[in-house]
């Protein structure tokens, strides 16, 4: 469904993605990990447009976008949960989920349906986000992108800032996504969860991709591993 | 000094239908227009010569040209600003300004140094006034005055109420995420050009329709817009309206203690807003500012 291949994104002359290719299928929950700077929200961002890309394609349901805008992306089918949610705060709930469905694509989801997945907005429907809980913002958020009735649903840090309680329901909600057969690609600093939501999970560090497998096939100490760059320098205690 | 002060009150209902237009675009696109007198004068010419060549009354006229205005503000997004945008914020300003020359030197080179007015055309309707209270209150003016509250009053509501106008402030609080939530901002940003260009036609009428313009009469058309702004404050509408009442009442103010103190008085006021705005934090411009207070103080008691 999406085909990233070499892939480099800059700022200046930092090179925050290096040469990164990944194939996700459809139907595919993928999560990507990575330490602090590492890379995973300038992919996600450039994947949905809102970073220009230097060099390297990218396609969505077999058509290039590598330099389509960020709306037209949405228009197909590709929606992005920006980190740090994003949302317009002086506008209700409600208000910014009807955003979310501003490129009208058909499908199932609409703004009851995201009231009845996320029941602790119900009450909140006519409340400007900027005075919303940190778990109310993010389930606007996550609602706001469903609107859009994507194919393919990016989520950029989705329990930052958030209790784990909170995070829970959150990840409960998006069970139901898995369910439904949307393709998932999300970043999620806690491993441990981030292994049990995912079917596939892949790695990077310093702006490369490092490992890329299915869950089942890794296990936390490789995963780890890649994540702090221990793969070389454990070669190199061996010899 | 009742009289002035009505007088002043609609005189103010112009300034705000001229300044609607400056502020809408400066909230929505962040640029700030300095064609904005110059294109108001432009569509003064523009409803003059329809009004004189197919003998049409003058409301009928500002119908016709609201389309091409809209059309030219259109054109002004996707050919100027969109390019000006992207050269950082200055460029605008120095574009438009460089623009607001180009469309006075024309409007002078096409229909010379001649003052005109739309008020020829309207008959009875450009004395006639109401009595109130012992006061002659001019129907024109008021006419003026209602047009202002329903431009300023409608594009309120757009904005609150309808899916355009979400959009449009979903793109003026955060560009980069109303595009990512699937919102054109190409789209909306021509879409803001044309309406601000639609209450320029207006506002270039309203200003034919009261007194007389010539090709170099955007200067101060311009001048009056900015200042009505940056008194109401740029983030709402209806502080722009009040600000351009406040600025007519100033600038009443400044006539009545000198004859040449009119413009003064204005300029006064805008200087005193300025450095209001500058010093002082934001809450202090709201009503909720001082009703707290209020509340907190009686509670306290």
């Amino acid at each position: 469904m999406l085909s990233v291949s070499n892939l480099d994104v800059r700022y200046g002359q930092f090179r925050a993605v290096q040469g990164v290719s990944m194939e996700i299928a459809k139907g595919d929950v993928v999560s990507l990990i990575g330490a602090n700077g590492a890379g995973k929200s300038t992919l996600l961002r450039a994947i949905a447009g809102a970073l220009p890309i230097h060099s390297g394609r990218l396609l969505f349901k077999q058509q290039e976008i590598t330099n389509t805008s960020s709306s037209s992306r949405v228009q197909q089918g590709l929606s992005l949960v920006p980190e740090g949610r994003r949302l317009f705060s002086d506008m209700t709930v409600e208000e910014n989920l009807l955003l979310g469905s501003t490129v009208k694509r058909s499908g199932d989801w609409n703004i009851e349906r995201i009231f009845s997945t996320f029941p602790n907005l119900v009450k909140r429907r006519h409340a400007k986000t900027g005075n919303l809980s940190g778990g109310e913002q993010q389930a606007t958020a996550i609602g706001r992108a469903l609107m859009s009735n994507p194919d393919f649903l990016i989520l950029d840090e989705v329990s930052l800032g958030l209790s784990p309680l909170v995070v829970n329901q959150v990840y409960d909600s998006m069970e139901s996504l898995k369910d439904a057969g949307t393709t998932i690609l999300l970043v999620e600093q806690d491993l441990e969860r981030a292994m049990r939501f995912s079917k596939r999970t892949i790695c990077m560090l310093e702006g490369r991709v490092v490992l890329d497998k299915l869950t089942s096939d890794t296990n936390k100490e490789e995963i780890t591993q890649a994540y702090f760059g221990l793969h070389q320098s454990s070669k190199q205690e061996v010899s | 000094m009742m009289n002035s002060l009505v007088q002043a009150i609609l005189l103010g209902g112009y300034y705000a239908l001229v300044a609607c237009g400056l502020a809408f675009m400066f909230q929505v696109m962040r640029i700030i227009n300095l064609a904005h007198g110059s294109l108001a004068i432009l569509s003064a010419y523009l409803v003059w010569e329809i009004t004189d060549a197919l003998a049409l009354s003058p409301f009928v006229s500002v119908l016709m040209i609201l389309p091409i205005m809209a059309i030219i503000g259109l054109l002004l997004q996707r050919v100027i600003l969109e390019r000006a945008t992207k050269g950082g914020e200055l460029l605008p300003v120095l574009t438009t300004f460089g623009l607001a020359i180009v469309i006075d030197n024309l409007l002078f080179q096409q229909f010379g140094a001649n003052t005109r007015s739309l008020s020829p055309y309207l008959g009875d309707l450009s004395w006639e006034s109401y009595e109130i209270f012992g006061l002659w209150i001019g129907k024109l003016p008021v006419i003026v005055l209602i047009t202002a509250i329903v431009v300023i009053g409608g594009l309120d509501l757009i904005l609150r109420f309808t899916p355009l106008g979400r959009q449009i402030r979903a793109t003026a609080f955060d560009p980069d995420t109303a595009g990512l939530v699937g919102i054109d901002a190409r789209k909306i940003a021509g879409i803001s050009a044309a309406i601000a260009m639609m209450t320029v036609a207006i506002s270039g009428t309203a200003l034919g329709l009261r007194g007389t313009f010539d090709a170099y009469a955007g200067g101060p058309q311009l001048l009056f817009a900015f200042e009505a702004t940056i008194i109401g404050g740029a983030s709402s509408l209806w502080g722009v309206f009040l600000g351009g009442i406040i600025l007519a009442i100033a600038q009443s103010i400044g006539a009545l203690i000198h004859p040449q103190g009119f413009l003064l008085g204005g300029h006064f006021m805008f200087l005193i807003f300025l450095f209001a705005r500058i010093y002082f934090n934001r809450d202090v411009f709201t009503l909720k500012h001082w009703f707290a207070k209020r509340n907190k103080g009686e509670i306290t008691a």
